[in-house]
């Protein structure tokens, strides 16, 4: 039958940190994750691309394009299919909004791997993680239908929602605790233009556990640890007394109260000043990182940073600059903000697969798009009795990552390494 | 392996990049051959416009996710522009702005006007496009009020024109009208 309804167009407005992204990204710092998932078996594209619009059905705040309003850039509901193409290009590279069908994200395959590029204005990596999962969920059940014949994933299906949880959660009255000082930035030459190199250290968890337990701390304290340790070994020449700072993103619904499907990130950073507090042993690095974490990883300071970045997406001076002139403004000020941190590392921790999938999937990755001024990126997920801790890099060796794995090693812990190959 | 052997081998863009190339050393050989060859008559300038407003027209038909709307707004505005600069360097004897962009006018608010009559359900695509063409429809009326124009009728016609275009959007579309605008000026 026709269709006599006069249709509406669904929109939303962008949550509070996405909408930054689109006004700052470009090619040379594309704020792309993405996340693979390495099967036992071949892809088959047909099936992947079935598997993808079944998922956009339940997952409809995917099903969006990026477009331009007057103040703010806006997402507007996608009546297109999105494009499933073989895997050609680096890792996390910028999506262009215009591109894909105009779709935020990039679904790509090669071989037994399947790999999702997000743009960061539609969300972050552990509601990406979810999305992403839904997809090799229909990929296997329409790829084995005998097997998963009987399957009924209701208990999976977890009301999500749209909202701003930033503008929900947020105290007026926080006060800013961000850091003022600049920090270390790596050394190094670079790769050619829009290369980027991916290299994967696949750790035993059960060992990687033990020896974090021996030292009475967490897996992210220890491998925080372990990298700055890493830089400090390989690639600290530092005239300028700048500290090591981490950036470790924190997924705010462990600490407040939200469904939402799209942002709610914030960060916390480790900022290691090796000089002045005298770092030159991983011992020592480690308890510092203890009394950071100890410190910082609390839901008031969580709360002052997540704020901070509220206040100044509320803010109504701001909110009154045309997105014309918003783009050169952010695009500026980012060139100097981002040189406040040395290296970002994101671990979105277990990627929780039901029993019976598991038999199919042999690793998950997660990666996140390195640029200019943080030149590598260390992301870590885990599944089953593996960790994998990737780093993406524009520099042109591996130093880091070499003394990263060596250092693990030589603990009694088992590293398998695994890359692209730009930098062997 | 986990990744193909060669990455980035995207090759895309490079026909458009060499047919732009291309175009720019027939835009510098216009110019020599014009400066040397006839020297008093400058048609350089206006072959080179023409080039220009097909590479406007060719890249903005490459990007498929314009609509129908958007190509109308482009062309009216990059045909606009173009004869205005030929008039310009034909000696600026007002034909540009007396006739043919009241024209052009014209036919970018019939354009609009069976689109919308006839597919106003999708007019939530067009909405935007279309306010912007009643916007730059009014410039024959300020040609006039400046009193810029010897023969007015056709800029009259065009004004005419798009104020029924504007009052038939608002009637069937009203809504969408007002849906885009809140979309595109949400703060």
């Amino acid at each position: 039958m026709r269709d006599k309804k006069r249709k509406t167009l669904e929109w939303r407005k962008l949550d509070n940190s996405a909408k930054l992204f689109p006004i700052s990204a470009g090619k040379k710092y594309s704020t792309v994750f993405r996340i693979s998932a390495v099967l036992n078996e071949q892809i088959q594209p047909e099936i992947l691309e079935k598997a993808v619009r079944i998922a956009l059905e339940k997952y409809k705040s995917f099903r969006v394009k990026l477009k331009n309003g007057f103040f703010w850039n806006y997402l507007e509901h996608n009546t297109k299919e999105p494009i499933i193409e073989p895997e050609t290009d680096y890792p996390c590279k910028y999506i262009n909004p215009k591109t894909n069908n105009q779709y935020l994200f990039k679904v790509t395959y090669f071989e037994r791997k399947i790999n999702i590029d997000i743009f960061h204005s539609l969300t972050d990596g552990n509601s990406g993680a979810i999305f992403f999962k839904e997809i090799i969920y229909n990929y296997l059940e329409m790829s084995h239908p005998e097997e998963f014949k009987e399957e009924i994933r209701t208990y999976r299906k977890a009301e999500y929602t749209i909202e701003d949880s930033y503008i929900k959660n947020f105290d007026k009255k926080a006060k800013n605790n961000n850091s003022s000082k600049k920090a270390y930035l790596l050394k190094g030459g670079k790769l050619k233009l829009g290369a980027i190199s991916a290299i994967h250290e696949i750790i035993d968890l059960s060992k990687l556990k033990e020896e974090a337990k021996n030292q009475n701390c967490t897996i992210t304290q220890y491998l925080t640890a372990v990298l700055i340790y890493s830089i400090y070994q390989v690639n600290f020449v530092n005239p300028k007394n700048r500290p090591i700072k981490i950036c470790i993103p924190v997924n705010l619904k462990k600490y407040f109260q939200s469904e939402t499907i799209t942002n709610f990130f914030s960060y916390i950073t480790v900022e290691a000043e090796m000089e002045k507090e005298n770092l030159d042993t991983f011992e020592k690095i480690l308890e510092f990182v203890k009394k950071e974490f100890e410190k910082k990883l609390t839901q008031d300071e969580i709360k002052k940073t997540m704020s901070g970045n509220v206040k100044l997406g509320i803010n109504p001076f701001i909110k009154a600059i045309p997105l014309v002139l918003k783009r050169p403004i952010v695009r500026l000020s980012y060139l100097e903000i981002r040189k406040y941190t040395t290296m970002t590392f994101s671990n979105i921790g277990r990627i929780g697969i039901i029993g019976k999938y598991q038999q199919y999937i042999d690793n998950f990755f997660m990666l996140i798009a390195p640029e200019q001024a943080e030149k590598i990126k260390c992301s870590a997920c885990s599944y089953e009795n593996k960790i994998t801790v990737t780093f993406t890099s524009i520099l042109n060796n591996d130093n880091i990552e070499k003394i990263f794995c060596q250092f693990l090693k030589d603990k009694g812990i088992d590293v398998h390494i695994e890359s692209n190959g730009i930098n062997e | 392996m986990l990744y193909p052997q060669k990455l980035n081998q995207k090759k895309g863009n490079l026909i458009v990049k060499i047919s732009i190339g291309i175009s720019v050393i027939i835009a510098i050989i216009l110019i020599v051959v014009n400066h040397y060859i006839t020297p008093n008559i400058k048609w350089a300038g206006i072959a080179n416009a023409g080039i220009i407003y097909i590479w406007i027209t060719i890249i903005y038909a490459i990007n498929k996710n314009t609509n129908i709307a958007g190509h109308v707004l482009l062309q009216m505005l990059a045909i606009a522009i173009l004869t205005i600069y030929i008039d310009y360097k034909t000696g600026l004897k007002g034909w540009a702005i007396n006739i043919s962009i009241p024209i052009i006018i014209i036919i970018a608010n019939i354009t609009m006007l069976i689109l919308t009559i006839i597919s106003h359900k999708r007019y939530i695509r067009y909405a935007i496009y279309q306010l912007v063409i009643c916007l730059f429809s009014l410039v024959p009326f300020y040609f006039i009020y400046e009193k810029m124009i010897v023969h007015k009728i056709l800029s009259y016609i065009s004004t005419g024109v798009c104020t029924i275009n504007f009052l038939v959007t608002i009637c069937l579309c009203s809504k969408e009208v007002k849906d885009a605008i809140t979309r595109k000026f949400s703060i």
